[in-house]
Order: C-alpha cells, then structure tokens, then sequence
C-alpha cells in the first residue's frame, strides 16, 4: 500500500464498514464506485480526486465481501445505458431485502433454546457465525429466560475440510479434494459440486455431483486426505434438486437407509464395555445375560470400515457373527494391533 | 481452530453495531450497564460503539455529513449518567438479516439439540427452524445433522440436577470395574455423538466425569446434593490428567492426530517421518489405551513402556482367539 506524504486521519475499519452500509441502505438507485470512494467516511480520506486510486478500489472490494459475509445483501445494479461499464457500476442495498422481515419474532424460550443452539458450536469452525447469530437475536431486545442450567452439548468438527466446503456450499462453487477410499492404497482427486453437509451416527458426510462420474456421492470427511481446493467454478444447485427436497434431508434419508439396510450380527458377552455400550445402542428387547454369558446383538451400519474399527476395539468382548466380510475386517486389525505390538520395536 | 484474525474483528464489530442501533432505537432509554448485559459485552466495549454510532450517518446531499445525516444521542446524559437516547437516526429502521452460514449454523445446532428430552417436541423446533430460514437473507446453507436416539437416562439427571438431587447408578470402568456410584449431577455434556454426566463423585470424593452409555440403573434419590453447580469450578476439559497417568510413546498417522489430540498432553515433543508422528499421549491406566489401540489398527502404535505393549498386544490376541 502507498503511503501518500500528508498521512490522512486514520478512521477505524469498523467505522469505514459502518458507514459504508449506511450509505448503501440510504441510496434508493445505487452509488457508483467513484462516488462510494469519493464521499463514504473511511475512503473519502484517502480519494484522491485526480490520482490513482487502485489500493483504495481494492480495499473497497475486500469490504464489499466482508459486508456480504455478514448475509448483508449488498447488490451491483447495472446501468442500463452502459452495460457492462465497471466503472458505472452502482451498489446499494434493498432495505426489504436487509430488514429481518416484522413477523419473525422470537419468544424467550426460543432464545433461551437458540442460544444453546449457538453454544453446540463454541469450539471451531462455525463459533464465530453463532455469535454473530446471537448477536442479532438480541438485536430485538427480548431477554431470553434463565440460562439453561446443567447442559453444555457440544458439537465438535475435528476435520479441516469442513471449513472451506460450508464455504464452498455458500458459494456454490465446485470443489477439489484428495480422497482415499478404503481398501484402495492411494488417495484420488475428487472434483464435486457440493450440495450438504450432514452428520449421521457422529460422521461428518459431503453429498454432491461427482464431476467425472456425473452421479450424486457420499464422501466422509475423514478420508478427505488433502485440502480442499475452491474452484471460481459456479453452478446452479436447482438442476440437481429432486422434488423440491431440501438436499441435506435427503442425503440424511440416503444414509439412514444405508445404515438400515446393513446389518451385522455379533456376540457380545455380558458383564463387559462391550454389552453395556453397543446394547444400549443397538439392543432394543436383548435381555441381558447373567455377567460372562454371551448376548447376541443385531447392529446397524453404513460403513464396514468405521464399524470394524469400532467393534475391533472390544477385543474379546465381541466376536462377528456375520457377514463374513465383516468377521474378516474385524479379525484382521486384530492381527495387525498384534503384530505391531509384539516383540522389541524396530528403532526404539 | 485459529482464533479470528484482523478483518474478523472488524467484521464481528460491524455486526455489533447494525444490532445495537435498532435495539437502541426500540429502547427509548437505557443504561450502558444494561445493554452490556444484555449483548454480554463490556461496558467499554458498549460506550465505544455508542460513540461512534453517534458520529457515523451518510454522506447526504452535500456529500460533507451535515449534521441532519448523522446519528445523535443525549451527550449529556450519556456522559453524566451513563444512559443511552438515540435522539436522531438515519438510513437504519430494523435488525438485520441472518447470512447462510449464521442461519445454517443454528438450524444445525437445533437439530442436534433434538436429542434432548425436552426438545422431543419436533414441531416447536421445526417451526423456529422455519423462522430462521425465513429470517436469512439467502436460503440457509444445506448443513444438517442426523437425530440422534435420546439416552433415556438424559432425562433423570435433568431433573435430578434441577431439582439438586443426588443420583446413583451402576457404572463400569474402562478397566471393566462395575460399582454403585452416588454423584452429584452438576452439569450434562456431550461432544458430538458421546454424552456425559459430570458430578461430585462420593466414592471417589472428587469431581468426575462419566459416559452415560456405561450407566447402568439410574436412580435419583431424595438426598440433597452437597454441592451446588455454582461451588465447584468444572474443568473446561471433560478429563483433566492426575499425578499418576503414565506417559506412553506412541506413533500415530499424520491424519489421524485429531482422533487422539485430546490424550497428547501440552507441550509434549512431536517428531514427523513419512507421514507418521512420534509424540506421547497420557493415560490413566493401559486398559483405557488398549481399546483406542486396538480400534485404531494400522494407525496407531505403541512404542513405549513394553508393559504398554504387551497389555495391547494381550487384548489384542484375546481377541484374535475368538475366531480359531
């Protein structure tokens, strides 16, 4: 950035933000560039009337998307005599479409309740969107009840790719990851448009249109093995809409009808972690056994690669009945877990 | 997790002040005290937006902010008194709008919150999801999460903790010890799919966290708690180490770090080849660690202590016996 010789008042950037949106929201046809720079608090100090004034454009353009991020509708009307003319360009913003619309009112229960709703994401990725949420639900000056007592539900995103596809799912851009399917020794670029993000039984899942295979994909975020990379590749989620369904429900039934559809059977012997954890999660009228009996349960899954991970863990307090496929999953990371584990270690 | 950076910051005020002015404008008078309260902000924090609100308005015909064009308070009694009166507004009538992703992110955290008794109710919760997604300025992003079964035990600490009541339950250790336990329910928390109870242990006199699936015949009883939530300070984290955890040296998978971050004390050394990652992470005991082992095959090994080794090694094989 150039500094010019007299250095103009310095105003914050919350206060050249301020009054940018100010200005927009009080102009009914638009302001053009010129005239934002050349009149709005902020940039006015720094316009140079007959000079170059690019690093000012640029700064405006940055404020333009940190104002949109806010879901701030800030709107590019074209001129209709110069079509096309960057320069007369005008920006405004639609009061009705900024105006939280009079008959959404929020009562304090439903505070209280969004505002444990907002608290599920205080660590990570979408912290900030929450508070800046609650922020505008107290806005409308209604007190929310008494602070919910004894409840601190979290939910918690350990995978970095989730970051820039809630990004990429705003935006409507398609995107690029590295991804490794299990059983396949190398991971393969995935190029998708992305339509949700769902979590199903704690797993984060991205659903969207495979580019290559031109079908709809499931994707767990943890076998994203690289970043994510944004394209500047827009499309149109509609013309993949299928009867009007909202896309995150219906990647949450594809899954749960998945998770429906696989079942597995295994012992488990009562008394231990095993029979207390995965029978309150999958027994329904088990009766549990005296402590050492075996139990049989039934299990749901809709990756045998997460379930056999799962179930290894129990060591002998769960033996695979069926399918086969899983037996071998299961018996196999025993083996391994015993052969990494015996003997001295290569280079301690 | 990085905290936000600069521009964020600007952002994050920028939102605090389009909701300040229309909360301000619906409250003819209030103190400094009570809208800090009400936004939990600082009271400074709260003066500094007031004043600059005061001076910030549009350009106006003349382009030079003339006084009309601007926003304006009682100087006087902001000063003196401490109260706020907005006496002039311009351009700003109402709240804003939530964006995509501030829809998105609450409609996702309703969801989740489903799995709470209270909110059983999915119509009340459907209904504020509309509410949300009617009050985005774009349709809210598709981010949703699955409900989830209600541990029917949820429900008893509720109102035990409500009504400050003890409980008592079968609990199993993870090294397979089944005991009575009388606790004093202090707090329900949950990380995604897993829920726990955190309370005043009686047996073990001392705070302690337990998984409500390894909670067997819950009961509350009519014995008062002795400890209030108030009293005693919960850790942030659900576990916190005690002097006599063992240090074990593992490697682990780059990817996989986040799956075991929680174990991996502060400060310990980390050491990257190949992709794999020599640290050390703490344990209470080895038969906590031979499960995460064991369900974590190929990804996770342990290196040191050779007990260590030999207790996962142990389970490991017990396990293999199972299918000759």
């Amino acid at each position: 950035m150039s500094r010019s010789s007299s250095s103009p008042p310095r105003v914050p950037v919350e206060e050249r933000l301020f009054s940018l949106v100010l200005a927009l929201l009080a102009t009914e046809n638009g302001l053009t560039k010129s005239e934002i720079l050349s009149t709005v608090q902020g940039y006015r100090q720094r316009y140079e009337p007959h000079g170059d004034n690019s690093s000012l454009e640029r700064q405006f353009e940055r404020d333009k998307d940190d104002i949109r991020e806010l879901g701030v509708p800030l709107e590019t009307v074209d001129a209709p005599e110069a079509s096309g003319n960057n320069q007369l360009l005008r920006y405004r913003i639609p009061k009705g479409a900024y105006d939280l619309p009079a008959d959404v009112s929020f009562s304090p229960e439903e505070l209280t309740l969004l505002g444990l709703a907002a608290a599920v994401w205080r660590e990570g990725s979408l912290s900030g969107e929450s508070r800046r949420a609650l922020m505008k639900l107290r806005s409308l000056g209604v007190e929310a009840d008494d602070p919910v007592v004894g409840y601190a539900p979290r939910l918690r995103v350990r995978e970095s790719a989730f970051d820039p596809l809630t990004q990429a799912l705003e935006r409507h851009v398609i995107v690029q990851f590295p991804y490794l399917k299990p059983g396949e020794s190398a991971s393969r670029m995935r190029t998708i448009a992305p339509l949700s993000l769902v979590q199903h039984q704690g797993r984060w899942h991205l659903q969207g249109i495979d580019q290559e295979a031109g079908g709809s994909r499931t994707f767990l975020l943890s076998r994203i093995v690289g970043a994510v990379k944004l394209t500047a590749r827009v499309f149109d989620p509609e013309k993949y809409r299928v009867d009007g369904e909202a896309f995150a429900e219906r990647a949450l039934a594809e899954l749960e009808r998945i998770w429906e559809s696989n079942v597995a059977e295994i012992e488990v012997t009562a008394g231990t972690d095993a029979a207390t954890r995965l029978g309150k999660r999958y027994g329904e009228a088990v009766a549990a056994g005296a402590d050492g009996e075996p139990v049989r349960l039934t299990v749901n899954f809709s990756d045998i690669n997460i379930l056999a991970d799962q179930l290894a863990s129990f060591g002998p307090e769960v033996l695979v009945l069926s399918p086969p496929e899983l037996r071998d999953h299961v018996l196999r990371r025993l083996e391994a877990t015993v052969a990494a584990h015996t003997g001295e270690t290569s280079d301690g | 997790m990085a905290e936000r950076r600069k521009p964020m910051q600007a952002q994050d005020k920028l939102a605090f002040l389009l909701a300040l002015v229309p909360y301000l404008m619906d409250r003819d008078r209030v103190s400094v005290a009570e809208a800090a309260e009400h936004f939990g902000v600082e009271q400074e924090q709260l003066r500094e937006a007031v004043r600059l609100i005061a001076v910030s308005g549009i350009p106006g015909e003349t382009n030079a902010y003339q006084p009309g064009d601007l926003f304006d308070i009682a100087w006087d009694d902001f000063e003196e008194n401490d109260q706020i009166i907005l006496t002039h507004q311009v351009a700003i009538d109402d709240s804003p709008r939530f964006s995509a992703r501030e829809a998105a992110a609450l409609i996702a955290g309703l969801q989740y919150l489903t799995a709470l008794p209270e909110n059983a109710d999915r119509d009340a919760v459907g209904s504020l999801m509309a509410k949300l997604t009617r009050g985005a300025s774009a349709a809210p992003s598709q981010l949703a999460v699955a409900r989830s079964e209600t541990d029917e035990a949820l429900a008893t600490i509720r109102d035990a903790v409500i009504a400050g009541v003890q409980v008592e339950f079968d609990y199993l250790s993870s090294r397979g010890e089944r005991e009575r336990r009388r606790v004093d329910p202090l707090r329900i928390e949950s990380v995604d799919q897993d829920w726990y109870l955190r309370g005043w242990d009686h047996l073990r006199t001392a705070i302690r966290t337990f998984r409500l699936d390894r909670i067997d015949d819950l009961v509350a009883t009519d014995e008062p708690i002795t400890y209030r939530p108030g009293d005693v300070k919960l850790p942030e984290t659900l576990f916190t180490g005690t002097p006599e955890d063992q240090l074990v040296t593992v490697e682990v998978s780059a990817s996989a770090i986040p799956l075991i971050e929680d174990y991996i004390p502060e400060g310990a050394a980390r050491s990257e080849r190949g992709g794999v990652i020599r640290t050390s992470v703490r344990v209470a005991h080895f038969h906590g660690l031979k499960r995460l082992v064991a369900g974590l095959s190929g990804v996770l090994t342990v290196l040191d202590p050779p007990e260590a080794r030999q207790v996962v090694a142990a389970w490991a094989q017990a396990g293999v016996e199972r299918y000759r």
